[in-house]
C-alpha cells in the first residue's frame, strides 16, 4: 500500500430536488492498495456517493478524481470495476453468456471470463440462466464482472446485502482475497463486523456528511478515561481546564475524557484535592459498533 | 463502437422477444397472403375484392408492404420499447455504463444492432411473401414472373424504413419512462389509436386549413410511401414529402433517446 490516493473527492455534492440533500460536501480519500470500508445506515448516502465515482450519476457540485480520471471517463471506467447496488444482468443469458457481454464491452479477452468464474467459485454453474441463479450467486457473477478487467479499484456496494450467513462469510473471504496485493477495494457497507474483519481504513457517513475518516484501529482504539464522580458538573469544569473543553464529553451519567489513561493519577489526584468524590475512573475501549453509533447519532439496538 | 455493436449483437441474438417477433412477423405475411388467397378463390355476393392475380409474385411487393404496415410497425414499436425499457427494469443500463465505452457510443451501438435486427424482420417478411406467393402461382398452373430488382429494393427499403422510425419511437419511449411495459402500452395506442384520431381531427378542422398539420404525422407518411410504391393513386403526400418527414422523425426520436440517455442520471 502507498499514501496515494486511488479516489480523491472535494465537497461533493448531491442534491435531489430542493429538499433532499444525499451527499452532503464529502471529502473523501482512498489510499492505493488498501481496502477501504464506506460504512453507513441504509439511506446515509453509501450507493449515492458510489454511483457519482463511476458516473452514473453527477454531483451538483464538487469534484472527484477516480484512477487518475473525473468520473466516467471511459480511460478511467478502464481501470475500475464495480458492482454497484445489486447486479445487473440479462437474465434469459446464462452467467457466462453474460459475462462475455460485459467482456465485450470493456474489450477483454474471452478467456478472461473463465478465470473469473473461477475466483468467485461460479464455473459449474455458469451454463445456468442468470434469471434461475439464487441470490449468492448473482451476487457472485457480479463481483466476477467487477474482476473482468482485473482492475487497479474495485468498487463493491452492499455486497453481502442479501447473503445468509455462509453466503456471507464466503463473500467476506472472497473479498478478502481479492484485496490481496495492489489492487484496490473501496467496500460499501451497514454491516459494522464485516468492515472490522475486511477493511484497513473507514469512512463513516452519515446523514450524506462524512463525519469520520481514519483506520479501523485508530477509531476503535481512541484512547481515553471515564470517570465517575460527584458533584458531576464540578468535576467537569475541573477536568475541562485540565483538558480543554472539546476533551471532556458527558455519555450515559459518566465523564469521558479524550487523553491518555496514563493520565488517570493526574486526573485523580486534581479531582481529590479539588473535594470531588471519585467512585471510577478507568481507560475506555470502544467498539466499532459504539463508535459507529456515536458518529452517526443512531441509536444502538434500535 | 465495435466492441458495443459486438456486445449488443451477443445479448440480442437469441434475445426471446427478438426470436419471437421474427416467428410472428413471418407469421403475419402468411396469415395475409392466406385470407386473401381464400377471399380470392371463395368470394362473397358482391364483387371479389381480392383477385388471385393480385396475389401472383409479380405482387408480392405490394401485398408484403401491406403486411408490414401497420402490424409490422407496431411490432417494431414493441421491440424498440423492450430493447431501451429492458435496461432500466434488470439494472443492466449501469452494467453497461461502467464498463468503458462513452454512453452515445454504447447508445450507437445498439441502434446500429436494432436496426440490423429490423432489416432481418422486414427480409423474412419479404421472403415469406415472395415463397407464398410462388406457391399460389404453381398451385394455379401461373408463371411465376418476379417484380424488378429496383421494385423490390425500393419496397424493402420502405418497409425497412418504416420499422426503423417506429422502432425508435419505441426505444425512445423506452428510456423516456425508463420501462418497457409502459412504453409498449403508449407507443403501441398512439400507432393504432391516438394518431388516427388525431390526424382525422386535424384534417377536418377548419375546412382542412390544417391538414399540414396531419401530413406530419409517421403513420400519414408510412401509408403515402406504400402507397405510392404500390401505384395507389389517392395518395396526397408525395414520397419526398413522406421520406423527409420519416427521416425527421428518425432524427428527432435517436436526438432525444440518445440526449435523455446521455444527460440523466442512472439511478
Amino acid at each position: 500500500m502507498d499514501n496515494t490516493a486511488i479516489v480523491e473527492t472535494h465537497s461533493l455534492t448531491k442534491r435531489y430536488g430542493s429538499r433532499v440533500l444525499a451527499v452532503d460536501s464529502v471529502d473523501m480519500s482512498v489510499r492505493r492498495g488498501e481496502v477501504y470500508g464506506f460504512l453507513g445506515p441504509n439511506g446515509a448516502g453509501k450507493t449515492t456517493t458510489l454511483r457519482m465515482l463511476v458516473g452514473l450519476i453527477r454531483p451538483n457540485s464538487g469534484t472527484a478524481t477516480v484512477a487518475g480520471h473525473s468520473p466516467g471517463d471511459p480511460a478511467g471506467l478502464k481501470r475500475i470495476g464495480s458492482l454497484i447496488e445489486s447486479p445487473g444482468f440479462y437474465p434469459y443469458l446464462s452467467g457466462r453468456e453474460n459475462l462475455r457481454v460485459v467482456a465485450d464491452l470493456a474489450s477483454v479477452d474471452h478467456k478472461r471470463v473463465d478465470e473469473v468464474l473461477d475466483i468467485v467459485e461460479l464455473s459449474s454453474r455458469a451454463h445456468r440462466k442468470f434469471g434461475t441463479y439464487s441470490t449468492g450467486m448473482k451476487q457472485r457473477l457480479g463481483v466476477a464482472a467487477a474482476l473482468l478487467k482485473d482492475p487497479e479499484l474495485l468498487i463493491l456496494d452492499e455486497p453481502t446485502n442479501g447473503l445468509d450467513p455462509q453466503g456471507m462469510a464466503e463473500m467476506r473471504k472472497l473479498i478478502k482475497d481479492i484485496g490481496q496485493g495492489d489492487r484496490t477495494v473501496l467496500l460499501s457497507s451497514h454491516l459494522l463486523g464485516e468492515v472490522e474483519q475486511i477493511c484497513d481504513r473507514v469512512g463513516v457517513i452519515s446523514n450524506g456528511k462524512l463525519v469520520r475518516q481514519s483506520t479501523v484501529q485508530d477509531l476503535i482504539g481512541e484512547e481515553g478515561v471515564l470517570v465517575r464522580a460527584q458533584p458531576m458538573d464540578r468535576a467537569q469544569q475541573v477536568l475541562a481546564t485540565m483538558f480543554g473543553d472539546e476533551a471532556v464529553s458527558t455519555q450515559d451519567g459518566a465523564l469521558h475524557i479524550k487523553v491518555k489513561p496514563e493520565q488517570s493519577t493526574e486526573i485523580n489526584r486534581q479531582l481529590v484535592s479539588a473535594g470531588i468524590g471519585v467512585s471510577e475512573l478507568r481507560p475506555f475501549e470502544r467498539s466499532l459498533e459504539e463508535v459507529f453509533f456515536q458518529l452517526t447519532g443512531e441509536k444502538q439496538g434500535s | 463502437m465495435i466492441a458495443t455493436i459486438k456486445a449488443e449483437w451477443r445479448k440480442n441474438r437469441f434475445r426471446p422477444a427478438l426470436l419471437v417477433s421474427s416467428g410472428l412477423i413471418g407469421g403475419v405475411a402468411v396469415l395475409v397472403f392466406s385470407s386473401n388467397w381464400y377471399l380470392a378463390t371463395h368470394p362473397g355476393a358482391g364483387e371479389r375484392a381480392v383477385t388471385l392475380a393480385s396475389l401472383y409474385p409479380d405482387h408480392f411487393v405490394n401485398n408484403v408492404m401491406g403486411a408490414g404496415f401497420p402490424l409490422g410497425a407496431a411490432m417494431a414499436i414493441v421491440l424498440g420499447a423492450i430493447l431501451a425499457g429492458s435496461e432500466y427494469s434488470w439494472g443492466t443500463l449501469k452494467t453497461v455504463f461502467t464498463q468503458g465505452p462513452g454512453r452515445l457510443t454504447t447508445w450507437v451501438g445498439r441502434l446500429v444492432v436494432f436496426s440490423a435486427w429490423m432489416g432481418i424482420l422486414t427480409a423474412i417478411l419479404f421472403a415469406i411473401g415472395a415463397g407464398y406467393s410462388a406457391v399460389i402461382a404453381s398451385a394455379n398452373g401461373h408463371s411465376i414472373t418476379w417484380p424488378t430488382l429496383e421494385a423490390i429494393a425500393k419496397g424493402f427499403g420502405a418497409i425497412w424504413l418504416i420499422f426503423i422510425v417506429n422502432g425508435t419511437i419505441g426505444m425512445a419511449l423506452g428510456v423516456a419512462v425508463r420501462q418497457s411495459a409502459a412504453a409498449i402500452g403508449i407507443g403501441v395506442v398512439y400507432l393504432l389509436s391516438v394518431e388516427i384520431i388525431a390526424v382525422r381531427f386535424i384534417d377536418q378542422v377548419s375546412n382542412g386549413d390544417y391538414k399540414w398539420i396531419g401530413d406530419l404525422f409517421v403513420g400519414q407518411n408510412s401509408t403515402a410511401l406504400i402507397g405510392h410504391l404500390g401505384n395507389v393513386k389517392a395518395v396526397t403526400i408525395s414520397t419526398e414529402h413522406s421520406l423527409l418527414v420519416l427521416f425527421g422523425w428518425l432524427v428527432a426520436m435517436l436526438i432525444v433517446s440518445a440526449g435523455l440517455q446521455r444527460v440523466r442520471d442512472v439511478t
